[in-house]
């Protein structure tokens, strides 16, 4: 008998079969990966394990007991956790106080003993390698990979015999994601199942010990990892080989620069930022979380503060703000595309018109609606976005479809300057592939791309020029030729020092 | 051949009809509430069901539903005006006071309450966007202010024209005119207006950009949406139809008070908020909050109708608010 049986689950939604006779087991005490390409129906088995959905059919089977949650309380009553790509976090709670939800440490009296609650969720954040962060402070005030150290960090207090991660790393650097697989192997230790939903092959050769892989809604192989390759896992999930990781990079040619950045200052957030981003290239910025990376996409783009410092678009100064920096066809993809990147209660239609709304607005600010969805077919084809019809409202999209409708909403005012952050987070290979493609023809068309990630491999692919950021400031300037992947880490963790007389190394 | 091919093609556009027809009245509880009202008005009362009678409802609805077009577009972008109120009230009196103690012409005094109502919006969309105060408390304020300067000008008199002489007859076409003496004016301003806030909020960028500050106001300032101009011209044109409303409230009555618009704050909110647009923002449908006004406007005269005291039609419109949003909550849960 294993630990959790899955037997002939099948959910259907308006228009698509999410699920489709899905039957297979997980074993006590491992840690089990769940793979397959957006819409492969992943979410869709989780959301059903953690009690948020009810399947069609089908039955399942938690430790020789019939299980069905209906809520996700059955699911926690059941000690089974769930954690989830979005996070369900109170804002404005410290977070102490989120990670011991429900589990509050009283006094005498019975009011909050907040000494020992502050103590207790130290001690977690300590043993997910984040003791940096201070349990007083609110959620609010941390980033999307903070935020996800939370989540686990609540978890961990649960106490599950059942863990369901969903995509645990897809919002965390790769010191933070380390960190996170000794905590899994160390919970795997003491008997925690673990269900483990990534894209990141590496992590699943890494960290797991069986992996089942799904397409289109049914089941196709669950295996041992020991002796599977790569190529096979890959082949299984597409239903195809795939043959380079990277497209191939052109050299750039142009030396017209597109957007110069002269000693930019924010707050302690961006100290002395100064860079030139020509036409044709990738500009590659790497950088833990907390180095500045992030904020200096939302800077050039007006989402934040600038204190001091020149910016120089097209050879005009420019005053960065989003409405102006449209204009200027200058574009932002947010890293926090499901909250950001898009309008999830509206139409696909009306997400991408509402980027392009000036051109589609003509006497007396009446709109072209013909126009709109002449443009918003065309994204949709561009991008394949899979949906039944543009009317469709991107909340009922799939997570890579969604990103693909941020995407699109950029794409479609014809950008000049793509600022991209973490452009591949959260979605599986084959629509990695192909936004790597994308990022690769934006430049080949004589655009310019920076691209900010996490990802350390993706960027050394992907970019003619890398800068490295910690602390706020610009660590290095690396030519990607020049440079590997251990380098580039070493100046983001701070262990480098620029060495004399290297002519790529500048700062 | 003909006909055996009609028939069930003829059954089957029959049943999508019915389909239809359940899913409108599904759609929102408060329509089958409705419905039922009407039937049992039409069996229980002798004058319900009669044109003048109908007439009459939808001529006393114009008021709540100008109004509430206002407070649709701002609940539409997930904020509140609690000032609408206050505006109609201050609006008649500014307008009456103008037009009776100091001459001034009905068309000059009507154009200074629109404007009247635009600056309060003006106002309180900068108090929201600029100072980043919270719509109901801004607008809770506002509406003491206003109200404060309508007593300060009526010192709590009823303002009227002397008989023969009373400029605000100039104006009363507005509620008792007839076109081609058979449709009643305020009933032609109601659907016009109605249909024109349709238009803007469906065909225009303005529009398209309230239900996108409504939606995510992150998102929309992301997508170059400058959200506090969107929220300041929305607030603005709350105010102006306010203003509008309290030019009608004027035509209708003969006269003005200071506390002329104090009755319609509730069954203006209603309106919107039982026509189904979230006080979240970025959902609603305008049609459904003229259906609502109307029939809000349609309980009160019924009750009247059937004999029932002011106090209990209170009682009753609260009563049917919860019980219609009940039913709305019940139906999403169930399906």
């Amino acid at each position: 008998m294993s630990f959790l049986e899955i037997d002939r689950l099948s959910k259907a939604y308006p228009g698509v079969q999410a699920l489709k006779d899905v039957t297979f087991v997980v074993e006590a005490g491992h840690v089990h990966a769940l793979v397959g390409e957006n819409g492969a129906g992943k979410s869709t088995l989780i959301k059903i394990l953690a009690g948020a959905v009810r399947p069609d059919s089908g039955s399942i089977m938690l430790d020789g007991q019939p299980y069905h949650p209906h809520t996700p309380r059955d699911a926690l009553a059941a000690s089974v956790s769930t954690i989830y790509q979005i996070f369900n976090l109170l804002p404005d709670r410290s977070i102490a106080h989120n990670v011991l939800l429900g589990r509050e440490i009283r006094g005498p009296l019975g009011l909050l003993d907040i000494g020992a609650m502050h103590r207790q969720t130290a001690q977690i954040l300590e043993q997910l390698y984040a003791g940096y962060l201070s349990p007083a402070q609110p959620v609010d005030s941390l980033k999307v990979g903070e935020k996800q150290i939370v989540e686990i960090a609540r978890s961990l207090v649960n106490e599950s015999r059942l863990m369901i991660m969903d995509e645990p790393t897809s919002a965390l650097n790769q010191v933070e994601a380390t960190a996170l697989f000794n905590v899994i192997r160390s919970l795997r230790q003491q008997g925690v199942t673990i269900l483990y939903v990534s894209h990141r092959l590496d992590e699943i050769f890494e960290l797991a010990d069986t992996v089942t892989v799904m397409r289109d809604g049914a089941h196709i192989a669950t295996q041992p990892v020991t002796g599977l390759t790569r190529g096979l896992l890959v082949e299984q999930m597409i239903g195809r080989t795939l043959e380079t990781i990277f497209p191939p990079r052109q050299a750039t040619t142009s030396t017209e620069s597109l957007l110069v950045v002269d000693e930019l200052n924010s707050g302690n957030r961006l100290i002395d930022i100064s860079f030139t981003l020509n036409r044709g290239e990738v500009l590659g910025v790497a950088g833990l979380s907390g180095s500045g990376k992030t904020e200096l996409g939302q800077a050039l783009y007006g989402d934040q503060r600038i204190d001091s410092g020149r910016i120089t678009l097209h050879g005009k100064p420019y005053n960065p703000n989003p409405g102006k920096a449209l204009r200027n066809r200058l574009v932002y993809l947010p890293e926090d595309r499901k909250g950001e990147g898009v309008f999830q209660e509206m139409s696909i239609r009306r997400n991408i018109g509402l980027s392009v709304l000036e051109r589609l607005t003509g006497l007396f600010g009446f709109m072209n609606l013909r126009r709109e969805r002449e443009i918003a077919g065309q994204q949709i084809r561009r991008l394949d976005i899979r949906t039944p019809h543009m009317e469709q409202e991107v909340l009922n999209l799939s997570g890579g479809n969604q990103q693909k409708v941020a995407l699109a909403k950029c794409l479609s005012i014809d950008p000049e300057i793509l600022i991209l952050v973490e452009p591949t987070q959260g979605i599986d290979v084959g629509v990695k592939f192909e936004v790597y493609q994308f990022i690769v023809d934006q430049v080949a068309a004589g655009r310019a791309v920076v691209l900010i990630s996490s990802e350390v491999s993706e960027i050394l692919g992907l970019s003619h020029r890398i800068l490295v950021m910690r602390e706020g400031r610009i660590a290095a300037e690396l030519v990607t030729d020049a440079t590997d992947q251990e380098e580039v880490l070493r100046y983001a963790i701070g262990e480098a020092r620029p060495a004399a007389g290297t002519p790529h190394v500048l700062g | 051949m003909i006909d055996t091919q009609s028939t069930p093609a003829g059954s089957m556009q029959n049943r999508d009809w019915q389909r239809r027809l359940i899913h409108f009245l599904g759609q929102r509880g408060f329509v089958l509430i409705f419905v039922l009202w009407v039937i049992y008005l039409t069996f229980n009362t002798r004058n319900f069901a009669t044109v003048d009678n109908i007439l009459t409802v939808l001529r006393q609805a114009t008021i709540i539903g100008i109004a509430a077009i206002g407070a649709h577009f701002v609940i539409l972008m997930g904020l509140l005006d609690l000032s609408v109120a206050a505006v109609i009230s201050l609006g008649g009196v500014v307008m009456a006071h103008l037009m009776i103690a100091q001459g001034v012409p009905p068309l000059a005094a009507a154009l200074l309450a629109l404007g009247l109502g635009a600056l309060v919006g003006l106002l309180n969309g900068l108090i929201i966007t600029k100072l980043r105060i919270n719509s109901i408390i801004a607008t809770l304020g506002m509406s003491s202010i206003l109200t404060g300067i309508a007593f300060t000008i009526t010192q709590g008199r009823t303002l009227f024209g002397e008989r023969g002489n009373n400029p605000i007859e100039a104006i009363h076409f507005l509620s008792r005119g007839r076109l081609f003496d058979m449709i009643p004016i305020p009933i032609i301003i109601l659907f016009a207006f109605y249909i024109v806030a349709f238009v803007i909020l469906n065909r225009t960028a303005y529009g398209a950009r309230v239900f996108a500050v409504g939606n995510n106001d992150r998102a929309a300032w992301l997508s170059g949406i400058s959200v506090d101009t969107i929220k300041i011209a929305t607030f603005m044109l709350a105010g102006t139809l306010g203003g509008f409303a309290a030019i009608m409230q004027v035509a209708r009555q003969g006269t003005a008070t200071a506390g002329m618009g104090a009755d319609f704050l509730f069954p203006i909110l209603t309106a919107v908020v039982l026509g189904g647009a979230s006080l979240t923002g970025g959902r609603g449908r305008i049609f459904n909050t003229l259906i609502a006004a109307i029939f809000l406007t349609s309980i009160t005269n019924g009750m009247i109708l059937l004999g029932i005291g002011i106090h209990t039609q209170n009682i009753v419109s609260g009563v049917i608010l919860i019980v219609a949003l009940s039913l709305d909550r019940l139906r999403t849960t169930l399906s």
